[in-house]
């Protein structure tokens, strides 16, 4: 065994020489292993500006179903507002003044706070031209960045790792959940995804003695070695593609499922690790969503290269009884977006992390008559963070009768512009060729 | 184009392939079988599947409950902590059973007689996609199965109406409380969006006219079925995808089914399903016209469709990956072993990503490729020693602990009580040479396993693995076989 480069450095090799070059792996094994040392410190001086363990660091939080912008930053002293809003409309007295108009729903205790202390933008009026109501399709053009009539392949997150961090380990982006965002689809996807990290492994039935081989567990990990030579004839842009919106697009699904299990043989080991050893330092509830953070936390400080972690909590599909559920929803993401803030401070870690919400869309002006709100357009989103800009970014969408567009609030800052602002001032990468043309960066930092 | 497969193209291969898509795969001897009957009369004894008795019982609470809505109104007088009760008994009722529907399926899609029937079902239940989640209610959710399985390859209109007036779907997407002065829009804009024409076929003003036209569609929560309510219906004129007239919702569905587009959006997504892939447009257009040459009928389609060779091209086979439910059932199906206890195995398609009865939003599952993460295929691997090896470690807490009082609790309580699942039954599957001779043994295992082989790297890997186990005993087997499953190409079918 003592001229085989071990376990760990022969698939580092092998990943780095299946995603760079086409080097059969059959080379002597110590050429292979300088092979490897060379190729490593290559991909290391390509991606250390992307992924050193001081960059900065984007959390993407999703709120799904579509949040009401209008009862979320509340223009409480607003006529048109409790007019078209007689039932679920909410009363001044209990809203988290930020002025004399407008205010955080009384759940967002965490957000005011945040807010009070510099720690938060509130974007508001932010959409795109032509809205689309579906679910889907709206959801789908935020994840991909899109012109509402145009389709695009991949997500704004996944050009900007075919764009800024080609060569960087798969955990440049982490999604926390058991499904990859569309905005991760990628020409090379990239990103694990997983919910719970002691599971995140291969588990073996063998019983082995420190300093013994497990044959069960290298038996796996030799079955789930691509070989190079398999994907020569294929390399391009059609392996395992990951195409918005089609299951498959050429390639095979097989040669998908080997990268990817190759990416979870290297990363299993390094996020058990961090998660084992590193505590939280602050009080998060007790909820799913805060899970998410609490573990997003863990990784940060656990120094994992990461660029983009993306969490979602969802729910916010309120067509009935709207009051129960957004309480509980925005309560929960409050509470749990300052816990998350304070325990980056205590790691001191805070300086480099910036949070961006988003939602597929606001909700309609009027109320239904189920005691909700149908599917609307421009809503507030929210950016948290040391280096923030705080404060009120663009201006309160008019709620005027003519101002409206079919019921619906029209937008005043575009979320491309918000993605424009991120990509160039915080991830510091030219956002033209990650959105296809140039927006008007929005100074969010 | 959709000409028959040649018969000198029936073989072991197209076999397994008709066998995998149609139903959900099975042992060499079942695909033995088929090769041996010819390809009409395969495709006969999978899709003509009427002929074939099928007395599985419902549930036992698979009833209407004609008390319930009482009891719910009766909580409404109780004093805080008693309501509170009240309800938390009424929800961990329907939890347990909406978990015990889970099971009864999955059983079905593994030991029933029809597995074509059921992949249909499946099927539906992913393209109607309605959830436990909102609709709360364990018999809402079995009646919406029955009436997929009842209609499974019967007509498209009389599908799109029974859905629409299902009491599940008309929780789902609001269109219980819809009424004159405020239609609501939500399964106006669903049912074609994603149910019958797609996005783009449609104007907003077809969607709040069509919202109109469905006024009245309600439900009776007594009786706990659907109901007309004249009261609610907008009896003024609408115009709908271009006809006028004081349109209710037959009419609107009717309409629907009229467009050309209807029959490309079906024909398509079926062909998606059970090939694997998105139709070319010509291709598309070719399954539409024989849909609706057919009447819209779906049994005469499918019969074209799955006897047509470009559904047996190369680029077709093996190259879909298996969703959780055909991975879980399309194993036990392969390996002749039953399937954990329902509960267990529907923690297991969870950990998976498709939770049956709770799809991830209406818009069903989107499948593919995107089956596959690096968590999902560690827990296919891990799960894959559960199903094998007897073993209930895999199951992961955090499935459990998801949904915190919700469904998840009631698992919880009985996986601590650690149920045994048995593992496979090596001489069942293996004959006493392939249990011996360790070449006999892995293409044996390819075989049955992967009806192909593997790469001579992988061959080599997995002898090694046998060599270190010189007794070669049952508990080697299994691991052996476990092994064949935590690969990349046992993903894909």
């Amino acid at each position: 065994m003592k001229n085989e480069i071990t376990l760990q450095t022969r698939r580092e090799f092998l990943r780095t020489t299946v995603l760079g070059s086409s080097l059969s792996w059959t080379v002597p094994a110590f050429l292979a292993d300088t092979f490897a040392a060379l190729q490593n410190q290559v991909a290391d001086s390509a991606v250390q500006t992307a992924t050193g363990k001081d960059a900065t660091i984007l959390v993407v939080l999703q709120m799904a179903g579509g949040n009401d912008g209008l009862n979320t930053v509340v223009p409480f002293s607003n006529d048109f507002y409790r007019n078209a809003r007689p039932r679920i409309g909410l009363a001044a007295d209990t809203v988290l003044k930020l002025n004399s108009e407008i205010g955080f729903h009384g759940a967002m205790t965490g957000f005011k706070n945040l807010y009070d202390s510099g720690n938060l933008a509130v974007v508001q009026g932010v959409g795109y031209p032509n809205p689309n109501r579906s679910h889907f399709r709206s959801t789908e053009i935020w994840q991909t960045a899109s012109d509402s009539d145009k389709i695009e392949k991949y997500g704004w997150l996944g050009r900007y790792f075919d764009n800024a961090c080609a060569g960087a380990e798969p955990t440049a982006g982490v999604v926390i959940g058991r499904q990859l965002p569309e905005s991760f689809f990628a020409k090379t996807p990239k990103g694990i995804c997983f919910d719970n990290p002691q599971n995140y492994r291969f588990l073996s039935p063998e019983h082995t003695r420190p300093g013994q081989t497990d044959m069960a567990e290298a038996t796996y990990e030799k079955l789930n070695e691509t070989e190079p030579a398999a994907t020569d004839s294929n390399s391009g842009d059609s392996i395992g593609s990951l195409a918005a919106g089609m299951p498959m697009q050429g390639g095979k699904a097989v040669d998908f499922i080997e990268r990817t299990a190759m990416d979870a043989q290297l990363s299993s080991d390094e996020v058990r690790g961090i998660a084992a050893r590193i505590q939280n330092q602050a009080t998060y509830p007790n909820s799913a969503f805060a899970n998410s953070l609490k573990l997003v936390a863990k990784l940060i400080g656990g120094g994992l290269p990461t660029r983009i972690y993306y969490v979602s909590q969802g729910g916010y599909d309120t067509h009935t009884n709207q009051i129960a559920t957004q309480q509980r929803l925005l309560a929960d993401l409050g509470d749990s977006l300052k816990a998350f803030m304070d325990d980056l401070k205590a790691q001191g870690n805070m300086q480099r992390v910036l949070v961006m919400t988003f939602s597929e869309f606001g909700r309609r002006v009027a109320e239904n008559a189920s005691g909700g709100t149908d599917h609307g357009a421009a809503a507030p989103i929210f950016i948290a963070g040391d280096k923030v800009k705080a404060g009120l970014l663009g201006r309160y969408p008019s709620l005027a009768p003519q101002d409206l567009f079919q019921g619906d609030i029209k937008f005043n800052v575009d979320f491309r512009s918000v993605y424009a602002g991120i990509l160039e001032n915080w991830l510091k990468t030219k956002s033209a060729p990650i959105l296809g043309r140039q927006f008007e960066p929005l100074q969010v930092t | 184009m959709l000409n028959l497969l040649p018969k000198g193209g029936w073989n072991d291969q197209t076999a397994a392939h008709l066998l995998n898509r149609a139903g959900f795969g099975g042992p060499p001897e079942e695909i033995a079988r088929l090769t041996s009957l010819g390809h009409d009369a395969a495709l006969s004894s999978l899709l003509d599947y009427e002929k074939i008795p099928n007395s599985t019982p419902a549930p036992a609470w698979a009833v209407p409950d004609q008390g319930r809505a009482e009891r719910i109104r009766d909580m409404q007088n109780m004093a805080p902590e008693a309501k509170r009760q009240a309800q938390q008994a009424e929800q961990r009722a329907q939890n347990e059973h909406i978990i015990e529907l889970r099971g009864w399926w999955l059983n079905r899609m593994a030991r029933g007689p029809r597995p074509f029937q059921e992949k249909m079902v499946l099927f539906w239940h992913g393209h109607f996609a309605t959830s436990f989640e909102k609709v709360r209610n364990a018999y809402y959710m079995w009646r919406q199965n029955e009436i997929f399985r009842r209609l499974a390859t019967d007509n498209w209109l009389r599908l799109l109406i029974e859905a629409g007036r299902d009491p599940a779907m008309l929780i789902w997407l609001d269109q219980a409380q819809s009424r004159k002065e405020h239609p609501n829009e939500n399964y106006a804009r669903e049912v074609m969006e994603l149910f019958s024409l797609g996005e783009g076929h449609y104007t907003e003003k077809d969607v709040t006219e069509g919202a109109r036209a469905l006024t009245g569609w309600s439900l009776d929560r007594r009786t706990e079925a659907f109901v007309e309510r004249p009261l609610f219906h907008d009896n003024g004129d609408k115009t709908f995808l271009g006809l006028t007239g004081n349109l209710a919702g037959e009419d609107m569905m009717a309409q629907i089914v009229r467009q050309p587009q209807a029959a490309v959006f079906i024909t398509g997504k079926l062909w998606n399903f059970f090939a694997g892939q998105p139709p070319t447009d010509d291709l598309n257009k070719a399954l539409a016209g024989v849909f609706r040459a057919n009447g819209n009928n779906f049994k005469p389609f499918l019969r074209v469709m799955f006897g047509c060779e470009e559904f047996y091209s190369p680029s077709i086979i093996r190259n879909q990956v298996k969703s959780p439910v055909q991975w879980l059932v399309g194993t036990a199906r392969m390996l002749q072993c039953d399937l954990p206890p329902g509960f267990i195995s529907a923690a297991i398609t969870r950990s998976l990503g498709q939770d049956l009865f709770a799809p991830p939003n209406v818009k069903g599952w989107d499948g593919g490729i995107s089956w596959i993460t690096t968590n999902t295929l560690l827990e296919r691997y891990n799960n894959a020693a559960t199903l094998v090896q007897g073993t209930t470690q895999q199951l992961s807490a955090s499935d459990f602990a998801r949904k915190p009082g919700g469904a998840g609790g009631v698992v919880q309580e009985k996986a601590a009580q650690r149920i045994h699942i048995g593992g496979v039954d090596v001489e069942k599957i293996l004959t006493p040479d392939e249990r011996t001779d360790k070449n006999k043994l892995v293409a044996a295992l390819e075989h049955r396993l992967l009806q192909s082989t593997f790469s001579s790297q992988q061959d080599q890997a997995l002898r090694e693995f046998l060599d270190s186990h010189p007794a070669l005993d049952d508990a080697a087997i299994r691991n052996a076989i476990r092994l064949v499953m935590s690969t990349p190409e046992y993903q894909v079918t």
